[in-house]
């Protein structure tokens, strides 16, 4: 019954001189579940990923992956702890092609990263997984081109392919849909759907129609603090949420 | 075919063929200029590790350059009037005094590279200027080794069955060194090191996301980058026959800087060939004046303004630059 979350975050409290971003968030993520994360612009959605993924060190509070602490854990040291990431605003390598950028990230979760003699883009220990990790998201066509020519919504696909690659078992996606089309939204959406299957969704997501429709759990945030956890049925019926947040949605 | 092939190909020829082209345009002057472009493309090549793949800008690079060519110098010193150093008899025998060299180079990378990297961006840069700088005012106060006026060498280091005095031996064997460091740089940038190396400098925060720890790669590429560096600083010492402290000067480092922008940063054959043409503008252009830094800002203003990638640029298309 009482079984250990893939992500804990417990009573996490971060300030930044006197204003409390993140204010006693306590939330989990099981396995096989997208856990939203909504609120208003300025609520702490993005400072809480922060805090997870490791950019910013709480003050208070402790986070942990499968009951283990990482609450002190170095940035790049997550990646091996089960965490993968995807940025609000894409951040990617420009000068590499689509299949490079993937590649790094199978290349930061294997050894030999000190290898300095033999040839990277010709290991297929690099590449097959890389190529797969692209295809999945739809980037298949895309491999060769150098990302600074991709388009907005092609970069949010290569976003998603870079923390899959990296083979871990929670994802914290901020804002993966982003700026894209309706149609690029749609086709993520059903890809997000896919993927739950497999991993553990800290998803901050905007988009209404597909929070409701993905989430299995919500969480609403209002200036750093947590007013509301539940199911989307629950959400939508709070009158609490309404008030502060739907405005009457 | 590609240009790039093409031009590395021509590069190569040219190198190749300068000692026949000088014996036959009577000119034996254009050996020992092309044995200066070539050891300082030695050095820019290394350079570029850093500053092109790593976005480290190194102003005190030519502290390698220096200690390279001293390490030379002051065995070569002790050698000759039989005083040994540290208990040693010392030795001109090449094959062990180089390596020794690049190893003592390589440390000094390390051990300055693990300090400066711990800041980034201006700071690193002020950080290793200040290295550099300790390293000429030391120099300049080792008065036993002549201090300001530097230490002349009284010959070449040996190696079996090779001429070294013969200047063509020694402009070959500089041409073979430069050609077998191209090919490692440009094995190292394409190697997984190299990759995570290419990637921090695009988006560290990407990166360390990713789960790549910064240090380890930038501080890797700077001893590399030490040590090739201070290859080229031997090789300048065996040239010369003469090491002083401007080797190790801001200006030098400056200069180093430079011919890796001049010839393309990101590239390694760029360098090659922006070592070659800012010595030899300054060849042409001291002949002209003393002034031939008047010249020489302008060609290197306008080259960073309307030519991003160097003069390598002009010919290699973008997607084949790195």
């Amino acid at each position: 019954m009482t079984e250990t979350p893939r992500l804990e975050v417990r009573g996490l409290v971060k300030s930044f001189g006197a204003l409390r971003v993140t204010d006693d968030v306590s939330l989990t993520v099981r396995a096989g579940e997208v856990h939203a994360l909504i609120g208003p612009n300025g609520a702490g959605k993005s400072t809480l990923i922060a805090q997870v993924s490791g950019e910013l060190l709480p003050d208070f509070g402790e986070i942990l992956v499968d009951g283990r602490p990482i609450t002190a854990m170095p940035a790049h040291r997550r990646a091996a702890a089960g965490l993968a990431r995807s940025f609000q605003i894409s951040q990617v390598f420009p000068e590499f092609d689509v299949e490079d950028n993937v590649a790094m990230a199978v290349q930061a979760r294997s050894p030999g990263g000190l290898d300095i003699w033999r040839s990277a883009r010709r290991d297929p220990r690099l590449r097959g997984p890389a190529r797969e990790a692209v295809a999945r998201v739809g980037l298949g066509e895309r491999a060769g081109v150098r990302v600074s020519e991709l388009a907005h919504g092609e970069k949010r696909q290569l976003e998603l392919a870079m923390a899959l690659a990296l083979d871990t078992s929670i994802l914290l996606l901020d804002e993966p849909m982003a700026g894209m089309s309706a149609e690029e939204s749609r086709r993520m959406a059903g890809l997000l759907a896919e993927l739950k299957r497999d991993y553990a969704i800290l998803l901050v997501e905007h988009d209404m129609d597909v929070v409701f429709a993905l989430a299995d759990r919500i969480t609403v945030l209002v200036y750093g603090r947590v007013i509301f956890t539940g199911t989307p049925e629950a959400v939508r019926a709070s009158a609490e949420v309404r008030s502060a947040y739907l405005g009457g949605h | 075919m590609n240009r790039k092939l093409w031009l590395n190909l021509f590069g190569l020829a040219v190198f190749v063929l300068i000692p026949d082209i000088a014996r036959g345009i009577d000119e034996p002057f254009l050996v020992n200029l092309f044995t200066r472009f070539a050891i300082y493309a030695i050095a820019a090549v290394s350079l570029d590790l850093i500053l092109g793949y790593g976005a480290m800008v190194s102003f005190g690079h030519a502290a390698f350059f220096g200690l390279g060519g001293y390490v030379v110098g002051v065995v070569g010193f002790h050698t000759a009037d039989g005083s040994g150093i540290l208990g040693w008899q010392g030795t001109g025998q090449a094959l062990i005094l180089w390596p020794l060299a690049i190893a003592i180079c390589a440390v000094a990378g390390l051990v300055i590279g693990f300090l400066s990297l711990r800041t980034a961006g201006v700071q690193f840069i002020m950080i290793t200027l200040a290295f550099g700088q300790m390293f000429y005012f030391i120099l300049v106060g080792l008065m036993y080794y002549g201090g300001d006026d530097g230490l002349a060498i009284d010959a070449r280091n040996t190696l079996p069955g090779i001429d070294l005095r013969n200047p063509v031996v020694y402009y070959y064997l500089c041409v073979a060194l430069l050609f077998a460091w191209v090919l490692t740089c440009r094995r190292i940038v394409g190697s997984r090191f190299g990759m995570a190396l290419r990637s921090l400098k695009q988006n560290r925060r990407r990166s360390v996301a990713l789960g790549l720890a910064p240090l380890r790669y930038q501080l890797l590429a700077f001893t590399v980058s030490a040590a090739g560096t201070g290859l080229a600083g031997v090789l300048w010492a065996n040239y010369a026959l003469f090491v002083s402290p401007d080797m190790t000067s801001w200006q030098k480092s400056g200069e180093l800087m430079a011919m890796v922008i001049l010839g393309g940063l990101g590239s390694i054959f760029g360098p090659v060939i922006g070592a070659s043409a800012f010595i030899g503008l300054e060849q042409v252009l001291t002949g002209w004046t003393e002034h031939w830094m008047l010249v020489m800002g302008p060609v290197l203003v306008l080259i960073v303004l309307f030519g991003r990638r160097g003069l390598y640029g002009l010919v290699v298309p973008a997607r084949d630059h790195d």
